[in-house]
């Protein structure tokens, strides 16, 4: 397995799990590349989960859960590989 | 070596619905099996993929028994340990001394001991009395309700012991033309009846997991209408969110299940109301007819006598008899150890009701029909009241 090389990510937090993985659903099915993730503190909590994403794909997700009625309570960035 | 019970060689037959479903549909052991073996996680907590996996599985059967009772939002749909549970925690969340609530008289103990409990602590509790067939009247009530300020109504969908089932769209409709919540006991009406809770606009309704929505023990739905707001009665752990916060989320579902929970229940659960989902409209008919033909069948033996409402009217599927002459401890005695058929003597846990109805002294015997039970079931119980009639 080759070494990957760290790279910057942005990071999304939620108020409950139940709305992590309504997320993750909402953006997945929207074709975006999400993974699930524990916090980070870059979002102020070392609890529940968070979504990883592309930088480049964070408007186009705010913008998704926006339409679907689900709240983000934090937005972050990580490096990440 | 397992002691025989009965010297009947027939297979059991299970006629206790009302206190629990059994055997349960398929999917349901399985659903189980699988959480104790596939999502082993502690849902929420971790985000390893073992730990993942579960909290999906949990989510999605949220989502899938929201759907099914008519909850539009999947966040307002709370799992709970049970019925009573949710009921304990609606009723000791939202009353406070001081506070006027209206309750139907046929409500179960889930709902009567936590009220006489509010009542020893400054509750005005007013009981209105359901008729003979064990229905409320909604204009008595509205009548009951606007002497005084009051902050809920609180009324069983059906009942345990009569099948009947009050009209709870005109409550919730009196209620809240009052200014106060509407309160429901669900326990006997999931499963069994379409429950729409979007058009039923109630503020509350909760119901075990285990009875007519077919799933395991230790599990039960709450609904709380956005804006229900009951204080929780328990504050923990819950996973998501930020463990720093010294005080308890409000968001829900977190709100109302701090704690591990019962993931194998859950599943369980989400699995009976996906076969529910398929199968419920021709398991409600069967239902229908069993309950009538056994009502019938009871109503044609000398000495006997059903409560609730009179025959062809709508019930949930229990039909509660009481004889002239013998008692129904002895009844369901004979009918267990020599018919192997399984029936609930006593006082069902709802003496508010048996006083309603005037049991309270004798109590009865209580048939629940459910998945599983065929005509001939239903056969063989009218055979057996027949005859144990005529010999004890």
């Amino acid at each position: 397995m080759g070494i990957r090389s760290r790279r910057t990510f942005a990071v999304l937090g939620f108020l409950s799990t139940h709305d992590a993985l309504d997320a993750e659903e909402t953006l997945l099915d929207a074709g975006l590349d999400v993974v699930v993730i524990p916090s980070v503190k870059s979002i102020e909590s070392l609890c529940g989960l968070a979504l990883r994403l592309e930088p480049h794909e964070l408007e186009a997700a705010l913008l998704r859960l926006a339409e679907a009625g689900i709240e983000v309570s934090a937005k972050g960035e990580i490096e990440d590989v | 070596m397992e002691t025989p019970s009965s010297d009947s060689p027939q297979r059991p037959i299970y006629l206790d619905h009302g206190a629990t479903s059994w055997p349960k549909p398929p999917g349901v052991v399985d659903a189980v099996h699988d959480a104790l073996t596939r999502y082993g996680g502690n849902p929420g907590r971790g985000a390893y993929k073992l730990a993942l996996d579960t909290s999906r599985a949990i989510h999605s059967a949220r989502r899938d028994i929201a759907s099914f009772l008519g909850v539009r939002d999947a966040h307002n749909l709370l799992f709970q340990p049970g019925c009573t549970q949710a009921m304990n925690l609606v009723l000791f969340g939202l009353l406070a001394p001081g506070d006027r609530v209206v309750a139907c008289s046929m409500e179960h103990n889930a709902v009567a001991r936590p009220l006489n409990a509010l009542a020893a602590r400054g509750v005005e509790v007013v009981v209105v009395d359901a008729d003979e067939s064990g229905v409320l009247d909604a204009d008595e009530v509205e009548s009951v309700v606007a002497q005084a300020p009051t902050r809920a109504v609180v009324c069983q969908h059906a009942g345990n012991l009569t099948g009947a089932i009050q009209p709870i769209p005109d409550l919730a409709d009196l209620a809240h033309a009052h200014g106060a919540l509407m309160v429901v006991d669900g326990a006997q009406a999931g499963g069994h009846i379409h429950v729409d809770l979007a058009a039923l606009s109630v503020d509350a309704w909760a119901c075990s997991g285990h009875k007519g929505l077919l799933g395991p023990q230790g599990v039960g739905v709450l609904y709380l209408a956005p804006g229900c707001e009951p204080a929780e009665l328990v504050a923990g752990g819950t996973g998501g969110g930020n463990s720093e916060e010294p005080l308890h989320p409000v968001v829900r579902p977190d709100r109302y299940e701090a704690g591990t929970p019962n993931t194998p229940g859950i599943l369980g659960l989400g699995a009976a109301v996906r076969f529910l989902e398929h199968n419920a409209d021709s398991l409600r008919e069967r239902e229908r007819e069993l309950t009538h033909r056994l009502h019938e069948g009871v109503l044609e033996l000398p000495g006997f006598s059903v409560l609730g409402p009179p025959l062809g009217e709508e019930r949930v599927p229990i039909v509660s008899l009481v004889h002239e002459r013998i008692t129904s401890d002895r009844l369901a005695f004979v009918l267990d150890r020599r018919y192997q058929i399984a029936a609930r003597a006593g006082l069902h846990c709802a003496p508010w009701a048996h006083r309603t109805v005037g049991t309270l002294e004798t109590g009865a015997l209580r048939f629940g029909i459910g998945y599983g039970n065929t005509h001939h079931d239903i056969e063989a119980a009218l055979d057996a009241l027949s005859r144990s009639a005529q010999e004890l």
